[in-house]
């Protein structure tokens, strides 16, 4: 009995610290390289800067499915949710109308995202300004 | 005094007692078993997730888009800081290289033209080189000739390429009087619409081939049908179109040559005339008989409507 009670603390015991020791390894000296990283992990200030692109990329070349194809990779779960807030946030703070605001409107309401904040700019950003 | 012949010198049978080496063994064990088992969870069940990641961790196809998205966002804005910030977030060593594969690649795949054309911007930006950059550059690059044996006696006419930005500008003249009038603009030379990009031997080993074959192809290197070729000898002058000849491809036409005259080639919209193109035997490793030419032009407008479809992006 004495000897099975031994027998159990040292595996006991190499176990501990082999899970320790393997979650050591695991997560901080050789963590899973993804190389497939999409850009929803990016830096939320990133994310807003490649969907501004997303815009001006859309005011070019007026493809709205990659355009909605992008947004899409950077926020899976509520991509429409994303963009509208970040074209409110954009008028709301003021951002510069020409290479921001606009752009990002026009991809909006393309999109049939609608928000009062958007109408002052609506008017003459309509899909008529997409340069094809 | 008894004593067992069973266990000679011994009082009682002695109980087994676990080597120590069991002890080491059983923590080996534990130890190689709680390894694995944390390296199972660490890497497949549970793995890293990073989070609040720069555009350097992106999948190669991501970072390409991204890519493509700050040549687009650069052609809007005009905004170079903010696209050098933007690359520099990639953390690319060989930056040009890469961006000049991925304009290469649109090219390849008949991406739209403006978006082949601001990759292009991109590429010049950064220092990126292409041989396809003269597509698009302010002063197209001489192309690559195959260098093949002149025509005894000839002497292009022309140069190859077009050479529109080198033609020197004349500085404005002065007024000779107060009367403000509209000072004639200097106008550049007109660039030709087609340059050459080959020009080649036609020889076949088992007949003559005394013929000179044109092959048209746009921008994106698409066959152009329709296009309309001239071919001129002294006191004498044909044209032809391409794409007449259906087994041989949209942008091809070719014309039969008559040995002893000097033929010279151009397109009708405008190309460098290419001349001095005569019958000549071919070398012995292609059968010694007469061949001819075969000459392949390119257009230069890259918003010129292609045949083919765009590709998905």
């Amino acid at each position: 009995m004495r000897n099975w009670y031994r027998s159990l603390m040292w595996i006991s015991l190499g176990l501990l610290l082999g899970l320790a020791l393997g979650l050591y390894l695991g997560w901080v000296a050789w963590p899973t390289e993804f190389t497939d990283a999409s850009p929803v992990i990016l830096h939320e200030d990133h994310r807003r800067d490649v969907t501004l692109m997303i815009a001006h990329a859309y005011v070019l070349d007026g493809d709205l499915d990659a355009a909605r194809r992008r947004l899409h990779a950077l926020d899976p779960e509520a991509p429409d949710n994303w963009l509208l807030t970040l074209t409110v946030d954009a008028i709301l703070s003021g951002r510069n109308e020409e290479t921001e605001i606009r752009p990002l409107v026009t991809l909006t309401h393309d999109l049939g995202l609608e928000s009062p904040a958007m109408a002052p700019y609506l008017d003459e950003t309509t899909t008529d300004d997409v340069q094809e | 005094m008894f004593r067992s012949s069973r266990y000679p010198g011994q009082d009682r049978p002695q109980e087994p007692q676990p080597p120590r080496v069991a002890a080491a063994s059983l923590f080996l064990l534990g130890l190689i078993l709680g390894l694995t088992g944390g390296l199972v969870y660490a890497w497949l069940i549970s793995p890293v997730v990073y989070v609040n990641a720069s555009p350097a961790r992106l999948s190669e196809r991501y970072k390409d888009d991204y890519i493509y998205l700050t040549s687009q966002s650069y052609a809007l804005t005009g905004d170079w800081d903010t696209a050098q910030e933007r690359l520099a977030e990639l953390e690319e060593e060989s930056l040009p290289q890469r961006v000049a594969a991925l304009f290469e690649r649109y090219l390849r795949e008949g991406a739209p033209a403006p978006a082949v054309r601001n990759l292009a911007v991109l590429t010049q930006q950064v220092g990126g080189d292409s041989p396809a950059l003269s597509l698009f550059g302010p002063t197209p690059r001489p192309p690559q000739v195959t260098p093949t044996a002149t025509p005894a006696g000839s002497t292009p006419t022309a140069t190859l390429l077009p050479t529109p930005s080198l033609t020197p500008i004349p500085t404005r003249t002065p007024q000779p009087t107060l009367t403000p009038s509209p000072t004639p603009v200097p106008t550049a030379t007109p660039r030709p619409a087609y340059r050459l990009l080959s020009q080649e031997r036609v020889c076949e080993p088992d007949e003559p081939a005394p013929r000179i074959e044109v092959e048209v192809v746009d921008a994106v290197l698409d066959p152009l049908p329709g296009v309309e070729v001239i071919i001129s000898w002294e006191g004498g002058r044909d044209r032809f179109y391409t794409g007449f000849r259906s087994d041989q491809g949209p942008g091809y036409g070719d014309f039969t040559m008559t040995p002893g005259l000097s033929y010279a080639v151009t397109l009708a919209e405008g190309s460098p005339t290419i001349s001095g193109l005569r019958v000549e035997p071919c070398g012995e490793d292609t059968g010694g008989l007469p061949g001819g030419w075969r000459l392949s032009f390119q257009n230069l407008e890259l918003n010129r409507p292609t045949p083919t479809a765009t590709p998905d992006q």
